[in-house]
């Protein structure tokens, strides 16, 4: 079967800015992805390229075995700035979009009323899209990218602006939608979403492509370099405990535990073994390092932009 | 192209402009003026001006003048006059508004004449038989209600003297009509006149006759063989043609470009565009408000048939006149809606678009501005130019059609011609910049910048 997205050497410029820097990506069907990275590394520039709303200067795009102009009908689509006619009645906006998702008219106004049933706003047909909360307009919005039951749901920082309960639900929707078959691509700066979704990592950073990995594989390959410790006895002077153990990079007390960074070279089995015999622990534990973690220190990595990296991650 | 989605497009735009309170409003406004006018009219004329009752002191030193001037003043003079003076304007007017004397005769022509001017004034004329009368009269004008107005007849108003042939003095009270004022000098004036003549033995009646050439009305001779035109239609109807183009094209411009930047600023745009491709979104939403100009077309320009019909002109309406407004509507609509939709792309709102926005408006308007030079002589070498000149040739050479002295035809395919290809140009430019604008935030772009993003996209 063919994959749902490849990109083979994508480049794109604004002017003097070059966006997207040869970009080569496969996406397969029925996949979770995540594309993460800071503000301005190229996400939504990719995102667009994908469904012909830009188009790349050199290099080519397929979606779902096709060109992206062609895949526009099969492709569900949710940017990061959404709006609605604020004006037009709930119901006709969702009509409008169906019928320009390539849906017959009557089709169309039955799967409007059973979304609107579904998520809860059955009674807003006819009510006018500013009546309507900015949550209840973020879920008009949603419906309308999966109104015609898309092969390819792409998802531009689903989750900015929503309070917890809403998030908690896009949530839900998004893995019911990846649950059903379709492939579903969202784009996040906020490491920790992706984590809690994808299965696949792509990273971005300044245009390029810096990560495309499975989130187990990236976790696995970045090892833990850190122990969480909780001295049995809180009398314990843990660092003057711990100042002669080789390896140690620095201590960091948070609340009553201590975090200790190890040095690259450490065998990490043996300093968990320095560690317990010197001081008793009431709680030690290998800190995993976290996307953020990996992002910051692929990003420093490649001489990057560390503020960028700071503040995606962030 | 998908043209179901491009027509939604279109179906969306059409109802999102036309079925709002405001559009409707301002669409039935101008009609129901008009209709509120002819009802209204009528109870407004009934208001009629009080009768004009009083004296009128003459000094007579020739003692030809008074007695002329009595029977010139009287009623039934006034009446007679007044039935004159609705022929004249019968052979002007409208054939609507004709019949008076079809129907009702004289009586009915001296009603309605009444209705309009008022009453007939009743003045009593009074001789001043010396010049101590005459000053204790001028005396009167301020004192009495009655005396309206004291006319002193030069000695030598009929026969001349040394200095060649007199004339009168008028002498009235504050605050007096100033139509009674119209009928004192037209009288003075006739019955002067009738005076001199009658002294030199001529009959006034007949020098008035044999000096008398009514005004002809020009006769169009056509293929369809002899016509006689309306000359205030035909006047009134190159401006109407060029009028009705721009009140369509400019409401259907204006509200493809407020549209877009609302899909721009509500951030709806990108929704749409990963439905849709820039073109598709483009030609929708301009062949949506080609159906709004449309409508407006179809109203204002039905009244106006109406209104040709009213003026029994139908013959003006040459269908190809009607063909040539259909085509330059289409030529004039499609230019100036590129433009609208480029501008509204490329700002982010109304307030920014004013900058961009008001040389295309001094363009568009220009034909407005020149109407008259160019009505006057729709043939010159100035009109020509303009009638072939991008973006206002359809306006122009509408102007040009409508006249009494079309251009020839070649002239008029000639500037179909450019039109058609200014229209390729103008969405070439706007599909360029609308492409490029609609996902551009921030400062607003100047006229540089969008050649700019013609050149880019």
């Amino acid at each position: 079967m063919t994959a749902a997205i490849e990109l083979s050497h994508v480049e794109k410029s604004f002017g003097d800015k070059r966006a997207v820097r040869e970009l080569s990506l496969s996406v397969p069907r029925g996949a979770l992805y995540g594309i993460i990275g800071p503000n301005g590394a190229g996400k939504s520039t990719t995102l667009r390229m994908m469904l012909s709303i830009l188009f790349p200067d050199s290099g080519s795009i397929r979606v779902l075995g096709g060109s992206a102009l062609a895949a526009k009908d099969r492709i569900g689509y949710l940017p990061e700035e959404r709006g609605v006619y604020r004006k037009m009645k709930v119901g006709d906006f969702l009509l409008h979009m169906a019928v320009l998702k390539g849906m017959a008219r009557a089709q169309a106004r039955n799967e409007v009323t059973r979304w609107l049933e579904r998520m809860g706003l059955g009674d807003t047909f006819g009510k006018r899209c500013e009546e309507l909360s900015k949550g209840m307009q973020q879920k008009v919005q949603y419906i309308a990218a999966v109104i015609q039951q898309p092969e390819l749901l792409i998802l531009d920082e689903p989750f900015s602006g929503l309070d917890p309960v809403n998030m908690r639900l896009l949530r839900e929707l998004i893995l019911e939608q990846h649950a059903s078959g379709t492939t579903v691509l969202f784009s996040t700066h906020v490491m920790f979403q992706a984590e809690q979704l994808c299965e696949h990592i792509v990273m971005i950073h300044n245009g390029e492509k810096v990560l495309d990995d499975p989130l187990a594989a990236i976790r696995a390959r970045h090892t833990p370099r850190a122990l969480d410790f909780e001295p049995l006895n809180a009398a314990v002077d843990v660092q003057t405990a711990f100042r002669a153990v080789p390896g140690i990079e620095r201590m960091t007390r948070e609340e009553g535990r201590w975090r200790l960074d190890f040095s690259p070279d450490v065998d990490v089995p043996a300093m968990v073994q320095a560690v317990a015999a010197r001081v008793a622990p009431a709680r030690l534990e290998l800190v995993r390092p976290s996307l953020e973690d990996v992002f910051v220190g692929i990003a420093t990595a490649h001489g990057g932009n560390n503020d960028a990296a700071t503040q995606g991650a962030a | 192209m998908n043209i179901t989605k491009t027509l939604q497009i279109a179906r969306r735009e059409f109802l999102a402009t036309v079925m709002t309170r405001g559009f409707l409003i301002g669409l039935l406004v101008m009609p129901l003026m008009i209709a509120a006018l002819i009802v209204v009219m009528p109870f407004l004329l009934k208001e009629q001006s009080p009768r004009i009752e009083g004296s009128v002191a003459i000094h007579d030193p020739t003692g030809q003048v008074l007695e002329r001037a009595r029977e010139h003043l009287s009623p039934q003079a006034f009446a007679q006059r007044r039935v004159e003076m609705q022929r004249r304007l019968d052979s002007v007017l409208p054939g609507a508004m004709r019949g008076l004397v079809a129907s009702g005769g004289e009586d009915a022509m001296q009603a309605a004449m009444e209705q309009a001017l008022g009453a007939v004034p009743t003045l009593t004329l009074d001789a001043l038989d010396s010049a101590a009368a005459l000053e204790t009269a001028k005396e009167a004008l301020r004192e009495s209600d009655t005396a309206l107005a004291v006319v002193a007849i030069a000695p030598d108003a009929v026969t001349a003297g040394e200095d060649g042939l007199g004339t009168y003095d008028l002498f009235v009270r504050k605050k007096l009509d100033d139509r009674l004022i119209d009928e004192l000098r037209d009288a003075l004036a006739t019955s002067i006149v009738d005076a001199r003549l009658a002294a030199r033995d001529l009959d006034a009646r007949e020098v008035r006759q044999l000096v008398r050439v009514p005004r002809a009305t020009p006769r169009t001779i056509g293929e369809e063989g002899e016509k006689s035109a309306n000359e205030i239609a035909s006047r009134l109807l190159p401006m109407a043609f060029m009028a009705l183009i721009l009140i369509a094209v400019m409401t259907g411009g204006q509200q493809l470009m407020t549209s877009t930047i609302e899909e721009k600023s509500s951030r709806v745009v990108e929704v749409l565009l990963s439905a849709v491709s820039p073109t598709e979104l483009m030609a929708g939403k301009i062949l949506g408000q080609m159906g709004v100009a449309t409508l407006m077309l179809a109203l204002y320009g039905g009244l106006g048939v109406l209104a040709l019909v009213s003026f029994a002109a139908t013959g003006l309406l040459d269908p190809w006149l009607l063909f040539y407004l259909a085509v330059f509507f289409l030529i004039a609509f499609v230019v100036l809606a590129a433009m609208m939709a480029a501008i509204g792309a490329a700002v982010n709102e109304l307030r920014e678009a004013q900058t961009l926005l008001t040389p295309v408006m001094l363009v568009v308007m220009l034909p407005m501005m020149l109407w008259m030079p160019i009505s006057r002589d729709p043939n010159s070498t100035f009109a020509t130019v303009l009638s072939l000149l991008p973006p206002v040739n359809p306006f122009v050479m509408m102007l040009r059609l409508g006249s009494s002295t079309p251009p020839p035809t070649w002239q008029v395919w000639l500037s179909i011609g450019i039109g058609v290809a200014s229209m390729a140009a103008a969405v070439w430019f706007a599909g360029k910049v609308f492409r490029i604008g609609l996902l551009m935030h921030g400062k607003p772009p100047s006229f540089a910048t969008l050649l700019r993003w013609a050149r880019m996209g």
